[in-house]
């Protein structure tokens, strides 16, 4: 479980985060959603520990990540994947290369665990037969996939998703989803996806916060959604035509 | 003059991240390889091109311009030999370099900080100014003084191609001036120079990039200063270099 605790955050004169409390369960996939610029890309790095918090706490387990100096947070960060939203994959680095690169780093496996672990993962994502391509090489439904690969090769904990499905098609992003929601519960992660697609929300919100200018407006999940009597949040939700149809029915 | 005592002190605490020991032996060693290639085997065509271009030149212009006859021949050669020693081998090639490997640098850094690559290694808990600069400053530091010799050679070659073809001296002058007062400081002169051009020439595009924030223009305005200031420098340093190691 990781456990938000009335964080808050500012750059300067602008207060990105104020007061934010949240849970993120274990083998449930829990989003966060909110428009461009509500602060949910600072909430999760800030989670993650990119950004320093001005206040409030956050709990790994039982343990305050926040308040931990930076050797004290590698053996929680070794414990996390993370899938950027443009994948991030080293661009001088074949697939495998880059699926294999956090175990030669943090790994005491040899070789050969190593080459069988990478492998594994790399099946898992239903990447065969790719291994010596380049990531230039491979469309972005692969490249998010090779990014699973290298975020799971670890056997982490913890995932984090920033905008899983940004820049994929409807059907590739089916595919990403689905993908998420299985390593869930398969590796038993608490899994925090950040995102603002309406088709992730709805296929496996487990746990949903929405994020308004900066503050925590609503938490639920993805039937709870669809029936919610707020504002903000229905301006957001169902701002699309496709999402109105679906309310209506 | 407030920014300028920024970037020194941003600078320097750059470079103690850059130097804090490797997390993995066997991966820093991979991509120092990887590096001696791409920075160092990578340039050995351009720096031949140029030292034999370079060596013919300094050899022909101060051929046709020994217009008095009391000034012996082999003076073409042992000018040559010098300049291509002194001066050419080192600076001129350093300041080559610095727009070949230096541009590079800065792209390939700048490139992996706008794609969250940097970030992704900061996640990971890699150090990652060690894990991508340090590499590269190394395969520089070893790499580039062999292109100095290398380019020592060509030259010299370059100038006894350039009198063999166009007959301006006689070969055996060219040669002879060549082998003349030889002094051996001067390739240790040109060599500790081109140590400190390595390490301008690979850190500072390094840090130009590792900082910036955007896309496309700021990677094209980071690679540009990185070419401006490293070539600055590298006109500074040799001022500095020459009056201490000469002097």
């Amino acid at each position: 479980m990781i456990e938000v605790k009335n964080i808050s955050k500012s750059f300067a004169d602008n207060h990105v985060l104020k007061d934010i409390s949240l849970t993120f369960k274990r083998g449930e996939t829990n989003l966060i959603i909110g428009q461009s610029g509500s602060g949910k890309t600072v909430l999760l790095k800030s989670i993650l520990g990119i950004h320093q918090i001005d206040k409030g706490q956050i709990i790994y387990g039982n343990e305050v990540y926040s308040e931990m100096n930076n050797k004290e947070k590698q053996k929680i960060r070794e414990q996390i994947g993370m899938v950027f939203q443009g994948g991030a994959l080293f661009d001088s680095a074949t697939v495998f290369e880059n699926v294999i690169f956090p175990l030669q780093m943090f790994s005491n496996m040899t070789k050969k665990e190593m080459e069988k672990q990478a492998h594994f993962c790399l099946e898992r994502v239903n990447l065969n037969n790719s291994d010596d391509l380049f990531p230039g090489e491979i469309s972005g439904g692969m490249q998010k996939r090779v990014a699973i690969a290298r975020a799971i090769v670890l056997n982490p904990k913890y995932l984090f998703f920033d905008e899983p499905n940004s820049g994929l098609d409807p059907k590739t992003s089916i595919v990403i989803d689905n993908l998420i929601k299985d390593l869930t519960i398969e590796f038993n992660t608490v899994t925090v996806i950040n995102t603002h697609d309406m088709n992730s929300v709805v296929e496996i919100g487990d746990n949903i916060a929405f994020i308004h200018k900066g503050q925590k407006w609503w938490t639920g999940n993805s039937e709870e959604i669809l029936k919610a009597d707020n504002k903000e949040l229905n301006d957001f939700v169902f701002a699309t035509k496709l999402m109105r149809s679906i309310k209506k029915q | 003059m407030i920014a300028f005592f920024y970037h020194i002190g941003k600078y320097i605490l750059f470079m103690g991240k850059v130097f804090k020991k490797p997390q993995k032996t066997n991966v820093f060693i991979n991509n120092l390889f990887f590096e001696i290639e791409k920075i160092g085997i990578n340039s050995i065509v351009i720096v031949f091109i140029i030292s034999i271009f370079m060596g013919a030149v300094i050899t022909l212009q101060t051929a046709y311009n020994l217009e008095i006859p009391l000034i012996p021949l082999y003076v073409v050669g042992l000018g040559t030999r010098d300049s291509m020693f002194l001066e050419f081998s080192s600076t001129i090639i350093a300041l080559i370099l610095a727009g070949k490997v230096g541009a590079n640098i800065a792209s390939e850094v700048g490139t992996m900080k706008t794609r969250e690559q940097i970030e992704a290694l900061d996640m990971m808990g890699v150090h990652s100014e060690s894990h991508i600069v340090l590499p590269k400053l190394l395969a520089a530091v070893f790499s580039f003084p062999l292109l100095t010799l290398f380019s020592m050679f060509v030259g010299i070659y370059g100038g006894y191609l350039a009198v063999y073809l166009t007959g301006a001296i006689p070969v055996d002058n060219y040669v002879y001036g060549v082998h003349f007062m030889f002094v051996p400081f001067y390739i240790v002169y040109s060599l500790i120079k081109m140590v400190v051009f390595a390490i301008i020439i690979s850190t500072i595009p390094a840090y130009q990039a590792y900082y910036i924030k955007g896309g496309a223009i700021e990677i094209g305005v980071a690679s540009t200063k990185a070419v401006v200031y490293s070539s600055i420098l590298i006109l500074f340093f040799n001022v500095v270099l020459t009056q201490i190691l000469l002097s």
